[in-house]
């Protein structure tokens, strides 16, 4: 048998070897390789480093309402005990809170989430983020540190109004970070200091998949994009006022 | 360059684009089915708008989609840009159109990029990638480059990714572009108008804003993993038509300060304001497509009173572009033309 013959039989042609190169980047073991050796060789050589959360700075009057707050705070006992006693901490404080959100007066809604044994705080808020933040400790001091006391490293910021600013810093940081609506972003700008592509080089946009990967491999918490909304630029305060609540 | 020139050079370009283009034919967005319904302004429209079609009495309306391509091939199931173009038809047998597609946003900034871009575009043949070289950009952890469609021999795609790369402004829409997909029916995807327009309000107040024309009956595109299917959006439309009419809503997003007011290459943020302008109802596909759909010549710059166009040079550029491109396959001319 000629040499090219065999080789015909031993290396499968083009076609079929594209639907075997082609089968592979779906497989599982890619799956696995990607996942566990090629996310942290890119990540190693070129480094992207956990972000800022939260809704971005901006002057816009349209970004500054309607903001969103994703905080995701680890409850220090793991358990069904201590899940349940994160659960207590604001069924037993229902009266503060929601005058609370009623004098914060900023609040399009807020709610309390436990998902695996974490403590999360979502909320939609107008306006700049301190003083949201300062504005809630300022009626919910005592919650707060009800709550901060059952979650990781939050002992040493109690009593919270004590301690704001720290507070503030603490609370900035356990916001998700918020992955831009433009996704080509991810190469210019929303590696903050890092872009991908250097002003002036030649950007392969399928950078942008790699971008985004070694950003969340950063920040395993995102938020993907600003979020929708249904009726969007308007402040809970102009609603109250259009329909007619007498705040 | 004086205005007939540029359009000149803009038609040329698109033009060769598609190196198959038919003359007599339009030489972007060549296939396509013409349809007829009725707009009628929301309740809220004409406190935004004095133009006429937001001013409360339901006008007629006749409505072209496309498939982007300058080609006279069909290819519904590639993925590909979609157009809709709207003309209502407004009193006194005037008319304003709005001419939409399913990109939020275009490749170029002033009609000087454009020609670069176009040129870049030109159609190159296409043979799928080498599996070495999918293996590498999967060691990369960048999505592998797809594989041509069966029977596809040349493909814009590589040249416009190619410019893109070192043109910023590109960028966006491009990356958009790998995405788009094909809709399971004309009716279910949106469609932006992309630039922005001034509108005046009744106290005279001008607003920028963007339009787009979502689907009522939601957005939907085909299977990509699915072999593509040449041809089935205007057979689909036309049973769909004849069971029940389509709708859009058209939205109007209000632009703020900061917000880029002339730049159709950047995409104001999802959050801005925006307004329910209307409900545009399909009720008819007329049996004469060649009056309907081939004859019809839409203009971005077919405007009327309370809308007029930003400076945004491209949208200016395109006013003289699609009157020649009119001219030059003999298409109809609106007869009380504002343009
Ligand atoms: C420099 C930029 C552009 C150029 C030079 C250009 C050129 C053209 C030309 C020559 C035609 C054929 C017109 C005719 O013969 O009737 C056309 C059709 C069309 N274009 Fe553009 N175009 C541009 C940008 C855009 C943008 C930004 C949009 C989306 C908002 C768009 C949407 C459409 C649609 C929907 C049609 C089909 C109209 C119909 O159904 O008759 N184009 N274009």
């Amino acid at each position: 048998m000629s040499v090219r013959r065999r080789m015909n039989q031993l290396v499968p042609r083009r076609a079929s070897l594209n639907d075997l190169v082609n089968s592979m980047s779906k497989s599982r073991l890619f799956g696995w390789l990607a996942g566990h050796v090629l996310v942290p060789y890119w990540a190693r050589k070129t480094p992207v480093h956990k972000q800022p959360g939260g809704a971005r700075a901006t002057v816009q009057p349209g970004d500054n309402v309607q903001r969103m707050m994703n905080l995701i705070l680890p409850l220090k006992d793991k358990t069904a005990v201590g899940r349940a006693k994160a659960a207590m901490a604001i069924a037993s404080n229902l009266d503060e809170i929601y005058a609370g959100l009623d004098n914060v007066g900023t609040v399009h809604f807020a709610r309390f989430v436990i998902i695996e044994n974490n403590m999360c705080m979502i909320s939609c808020y107008d306006g700049d983020f301190s003083n949201y933040i300062r504005d809630f400790v300022a009626q919910l001091g005592t919650v707060f540190d009800s709550v901060i006391a059952l979650i990781e490293d939050g002992e040493a910021m109690i009593p919270t109004r004590d301690n704001i600013d720290t507070f503030i810093n603490w609370v900035h940081d356990r916001d998700v970070y918020q992955i831009p609506d433009t996704a080509t972003e991810l190469l210019h700008y929303g590696t903050i200091g890092q872009p991908a592509v250097k002003s002036g080089e030649v950007a392969d946009l399928r950078l942008i998949a790699r971008a985004l990967i070694l950003q969340l491999h950063a920040n395993p918490n995102a938020l993907l994009g600003s979020g929708y909304r249904g009726y969007p630029g308007i402040s809970a305060a102009r609603i109250r006022d259009k329909m007619g609540f007498g705040w | 360059m004086a205005e007939r020139d540029m359009a000149r050079h803009l038609v040329d370009a698109v033009i060769a684009d598609s190196p198959d283009h038919k003359r007599g034919t339009r030489p972007a967005h060549t296939i396509g089915i013409g349809v007829k319904g009725h707009f009628r302004a929301s309740p809220v429209a004409r406190d935004w708008c004095v133009a006429e079609h937001f001013c409360g009495r339901e006008v007629e309306a006749s409505v072209r989609f496309s498939n982007s391509s300058g080609s006279p091939v069909q290819h519904d199931g590639w993925s590909d840009a979609r157009g809709m173009a709207t003309r209502f038809h407004l009193s006194g047998g005037g008319a304003t159109d709005l001419l939409a597609m399913t990109l939020r946003e275009f490749f170029s900034a002033t009609p000087e990029d454009f020609l670069a871009f176009a040129q870049a575009a030109i159609p190159r043949p296409v043979e799928p990638p080498r599996p070495w070289r999918k293996i590498a950009d999967m060691l990369r952890l960048f999505p592998p480059l797809p594989d041509p469609y069966p029977g596809q021999r040349t493909s814009s795609v590589g040249g416009s990714m190619a410019y893109s790369g070192l043109h910023s402004a590109s960028q966006l829409a491009a990356f958009d572009a790998s995405f788009l997909g094909a809709p399971v029916s004309y009716a279910r995807a949106t469609y932006n108008a992309v630039h922005t327009f001034i509108v005046t309000a009744p106290d005279g107040t001008e607003r920028y804003v963007r339009f787009f024309w979502q689907p009522a009956a939601g957005v939907e595109m085909v299977n990509p993993d699915l072999p593509p299917i040449d041809n089935y959006l205007q057979a689909e439309l036309r049973d769909r038509i004849a069971n029940w009419p389509v709708e859009f809503l058209l939205l109007m997003t209000v632009g703020e300060m900061g917000d880029p007011l002339t730049d159709p290459t950047k995409a104001w943020p999802l959050h801005r304001m925006r307004i329910n302008m209307g409900t545009l109802c399909l009720t008819e596909v007329p049996d004469d497509q060649q009056a309907h759909c081939e004859q019809l010549a839409f203009n971005p710059g077919r405007l009327t009173d309370g809308i007029a166009m930003s400076d945004d040079p491209v949208l200016i550029a395109r006013k003289a572009a699609y009157e020649l491109s009119r001219e030059l396959r003999g298409g109809a001319a609106c007869p009380f033309d504002a343009v």
